[in-house]
């Protein structure tokens, strides 16, 4: 079993290498079928072996060779077997959108091949088995991404989020680095289990230096406040699948490396390191969903909502490291299967929603909310699926969503458990900040759904929305999947619990589903339910009103007159909400943390109705650029500036500084 | 009166008696009452406004009134039908479902005070098929009580027996 | 308990009911007039006729025809009538025929026996 795992895996790294090269051939429709197809098998492989890892809990371990650092090693863990099913689960979505998206033509030759190394890279970042393998992969994954939004480099603002993409990436990587440094110098090894097995004998500063690093690098990726500025500059500007890839897989990795330093590399850490996590967690979600709301381009707004829900994430994790630090394991292990569980969710529906924004974007022309209307009518199916994958992120039951934020609350709400109240209140308080942000979600999608798929369409374009030659079997996938995690939450749920039990090596399988498919969170005396009984309940009883209407429904003819609009002559599209009328309540509730700024210009000093147009302009204002980037870059220039003059470009300068070095290196050789 | 409504209104003084049995069992004692205003001077609205308070409480009879055609059995209008508000009025009339009936309140929607020109038709009669006329400038409120009463056959009309002769006493 | 609650107590109930009995006042309240129509001349009614700002009025060889629908109780007639016209005190005035708005009536008046007024 074993290695049919890790033959899988080499076969779809194979199938991902092999989708690269035939990329090349993109500039024909051949070429891009035959990619796309190599690539789906890549992703059909990988979901597999995802799925047999996490059951069967151990892989193989396979060494290349040995270098100057010790060569690379790749070792199927089962913590990362969540991730290879979801990296095979979006490729193999993305591969059955790709033929319809793209046209066959130069530059989508390059992105195909970038994308599959980018896919191949991923892969080998997950079964990294040392240092070395891992921060390659890392930074080749990191470069081919930045690649991989350069698509469309012409197009305005490609650049600058291209940039911002590669730059906080950069900033992050260099901060992994260090944590790894720390810890293969403190165990003398590069492997990454021997460093899990002597990692406890490390000093304690050490260890928490190598935390906060890995933390906060691992943060930039994943997107936690305050490193999140790159996503909504980076994600808008990249083709769609090239964000459903960043948004449904990417920003993952920074999960996984959280969770891989959390629980293999550094378990058993003090409890306010749990706190500490679950703090940027919480405060990521909070602030996520807030910006998202201000947002009417949807691939931006869908990327604040990424934010958010690596936010929730990651408040899954630091409650389950606190947990357990407190001496709660069970509890810890369940929020370690809550965040994977909501990692594998999160992954499913976001891509489908950037995969559908890509569909809107080319179905009618733009992107923007303000400009669309009444979709529904033009694109059914694409509205039904996307509903699906609305319902599923809103979290709204039956769907997979619901489920995974359910645990983490029931999760949460066990804080009572541990000993330090003020640790218990945090919790609390977390749990509170994560159901803040469950009902600004619900507001958020239902204006996201609502504004571009209901009432009427806000421009032509929109009007001239159509749905032949769109990708629909990719999301369709994926809708599909988002319906299987609902209802089958029971089976994945114990896949998942095997993966906790090779990780945090404790087993809560008979604390986690009980007799009629019922999850509970590994007490039994606190509270449960079940996803699929609750589906099916919910089928049974829309039964309901469809009884009462056959019964009641009138006998006689009727009379159908349009509906009552108060008799005005008729209904125009501007009469309706727009995304930012929609979210105005939370504007102005929110007011004193957006701090906008606010202009509005008159045509004329005339009196209201007869002024002319009136502009009202709105712009939250940057926090984070203006007052924590904006200062550090300052910063930097200006210690770059003090220390120009050492290059003056003068030649003797430069002897003499050769010839200081040479005397102090015989002082000390000397010595 | 156009020669259409004189005719029509011939055939209803025939079924006058069994449509107002008919509509009284039909509403009974618990009317909705939509008001439309076409364009008047809103003295009538401040008396039809004046049945809700205390002093003449049409609750007390079962009638109500409501803002949605919808759930409206009787439409008030008043105005002279001015042409601007022919799409109001008609979508009024065509929300409210059937059976219903349309009263028309005060003298310039009974055609006394505008002419019909190409600003106003002159009488709400023009645009709609009218059930019951309510003279008065404005109606009093006890006058449109009596109004609503003769329009679901609650009482019977009066004015046809009506003499303005105080002499002789005959009815014209 | 609200203070209007006990001064409504003690001043009665001040509703109105109708249609079981008509209140006193009620006709006291601008109605259409009424006609003495013995009192009436040709002449006289011819100038009601003219005065008339709502055009209520209008004469048919020797008959006074009154209608009802465009009547605003303005009360210009009484005052011109010069006793031969009072106000009717009629509110009860709805019908569902246009047409029986319209009244009638004799104009019974000799021009020369007519003393009083204008």
């Amino acid at each position: 079993m074993s290695h049919a795992i890790g033959a899988l895996a080499i076969a779809a790294a194979g199938a991902w290498l092999a989708a690269a090269i035939l990329g090349l051939g993109a500039t024909r429709r051949v070429g891009l079928v035959a990619s796309a197809v190599l690539s789906g098998v890549g992703g059909g492989g990988g979901v597999v072996c995802g799925v047999l890892l996490a059951v069967h809990g151990a892989g193989p371990t396979l060494t290349l060779g040995a270098g100057p650092v010790g060569g690379a090693s790749f070792h199927l863990a089962p913590l990362a077997a969540p991730f290879i099913a979801l990296l095979g689960l979006v490729a193999g979505a993305i591969a059955l959108y790709a033929p319809w998206y793209h046209e066959p033509e130069s530059g989508t030759a390059v992105y195909l091949l970038v994308y599959n190394l980018a896919l191949l890279a991923s892969l080998a970042v997950l079964i990294a088995g040392n240092v070395v393998a891992f921060l390659v992969a890392w930074e080749t994954m990191a470069l081919l991404c930045y690649l991989l939004i350069l698509r469309h480099h012409t197009r305005p603002g490609v650049a600058q989020g291209a940039f911002l993409f590669i730059a906080l990436s950069e900033i992050g990587f260099l901060m992994i680095v260090l944590a790894f440094a720390i810890l293969a110098t403190q165990t003398g090894s590069l492997d990454l289990a021997t460093i899990a097995a002597r990692a406890g004998h490390i000093h304690a500063g050490w260890r928490t230096a190598a935390y906060l690093l890995a933390l906060c690098g691992f943060g930039f990726k994943a997107g936690l406040v305050p490193f999140h500025i790159w996503l909504p500059a980076a994600h808008p500007v990249a083709p769609a699948d090239g964000s459903a890839f960043l948004s449904g897989l990417v920003i993952k990795l920074g999960v996984y490396g959280i969770a891989l330093f959390g629980f293999t590399l550094l378990p058993g850490g003090p409890g306010w390191w749990g706190v500490a996590t679950m703090g940027f967690g919480a405060i990521s979600a909070v602030l996520g969903i807030l910006y998202a709301l201000m947002e009417h381009d949807l691939k931006r707004f869908l990327a604040f909502s990424s934010i958010e829900n690596i936010g929730i994430i990651v408040t899954a994790l630091g409650a389950g490291m606190t947990f357990t630090a407190y001496g709660q394991r069970a509890i810890g292990a369940f929020l370690l299967i809550v965040a994977l569980y909501h990692t594998i969710n999160h992954g499913t529906y976001k891509t489908l929603l950037f995969l559908e924004a890509g569909v809107i974007e080319h179905a009618a022309g733009t992107r923007d909310m303000d400009r669309l209307g009444g979709l529904i009518h033009r694109l059914p199916r694409t509205a039904v699926i996307c509903l699906i994958g609305t319902v599923a992120i809103a979290a709204l039951p039956p769907l997979n969503g619901f489920v995974s934020e359910w645990m983490l609350f029931q999760g949460l709400f066990q804080g009572f458990r541990i000993s330090s109240h003020l640790v218990g209140i945090l919790i609390v308080i977390a749990g509170a900040l994560i159901a803040l942000t469950g009902g600004l979600a619900i507001n958020a999608f239902a204006r996201a759904y609502g504004i571009p798929f209901l009432g009427m369409p806000r421009s032509g374009p929109a009007a001239h929305a159509s749905e032949t030659r769109q990708p629909l079997a990719g999301p369709a996938l994926l809708a599909g999947a988002c319906v299987f995690l609902a209802l089958g939450a029971p089976l994945v749920l114990t896949a998942l619990d095997r993966v906790a039990r090779a990780t945090a090596g404790i087993d809560i399988h008979s604390k986690l589903i009980v007799p009629k498919l019922t999850v509970i969170p590994a007490h039994t005396d606190f509270s449960g339910f079940s996803p699929t009984y609750l589906a099916l309940f919910l089928l049974a009883i829309s039964v309901v009103p469809i009884l009462i209407f056959l019964a009641g429904r009138p006998r006689a003819r009727s009379r159908r007159p349009p509906v009552w609009d108060g008799g005005i002559l008729e209904f125009r599209p501007r009469m309706q909400y727009t995304a930012t009328t929609f979210a105005n309540p939370v504007r102005v509730t929110f007011e004193p943390l957006y701090r906008p700024s606010v202009h509005i210009e008159r045509a004329s000093d005339d009196p209201a109705g007869r002024s002319g147009p009136v502009h009202y302009r709105f712009e939250v204002m940057p926090i984070f650029e203006r007052y924590l980037y904006r200062p550090l870059t300052r910063l930097a220039q200006t210690l770059a500036n003090l220390a120009r003059p050492i290059q003056s470009g003068d030649v003797n300068l430069y002897l003499l500084y050769l010839f200081v070095v040479v005397v102090i290196a015989y002082a000390v050789y000397a010595t | 009166m156009p020669a259409s409504e004189l005719e029509r209104s011939a055939g209803l003084d025939e079924l006058s008696g069994e449509l107002r049995r008919r509509v009284a069992r039909a509403f009974g004692r618990s009317l909705h009452i939509r008001t439309v205003d076409t364009g008047s001077c809103a003295v009538c609205e401040s008396e039809i406004r004046l049945l809700a308070a205390p002093h003449y409480d049409l609750h007390r009879l079962g009638f109500f009134f409501t803002p949605a055609p919808r759930h409206a059995d009787l439409l008030m209008v008043t105005g002279p039908a001015v042409r601007a508000a022919d799409n109001l009025l008609l979508k009024a009339y065509d929300a409210t479902p059937d059976p219903k009936v349309v009263i028309a309140v005060g003298a310039c929607a009974l055609g006394g005070v505008y002419p019909g020109d190409e600003l106003v038709h002159g009488a709400v009669d023009r645009v709609l098929p009218v059930d019951v006329f309510v003279p008065g400038c404005p109606p009093s409120p006890l006058a449109l009580l009596q109004g609503l009463l003769v329009a679901v056959g609650r009482l019977e009309e009066r004015v046809s027996t009506l003499s303005l002769d105080l002499d002789t006493g005959s009815a014209g | 308990m609200a203070f209007w609650f006990y001064r409504g107590l003690r001043r009665g109930i001040a509703t109105t009911r109708y249609p079981k009995t008509v209140d006193g006042w009620a006709g006291a309240l601008p109605s259409p007039p009424a006609f003495h129509s013995a009192r009436l001349t040709v002449e006289s009614v011819d100038r009601l006729v003219a005065e008339c700002p709502a055009g209520a009025l209008s004469r048919e060889q020797r008959e006074l025809f009154v209608d009802l629908g465009r009547c605003t109780g303005c009360g210009r007639c009484v005052e011109l009538g010069g006793g031969a016209v009072a106000p009717s005190g009629e509110f009860e005035l709805a019908a569902s025929d246009r047409s029986a708005l319209v009244k009638r009536v004799p104009i019974r008046g000799r021009g020369e026996e007519h003393v009083a007024g204008f």
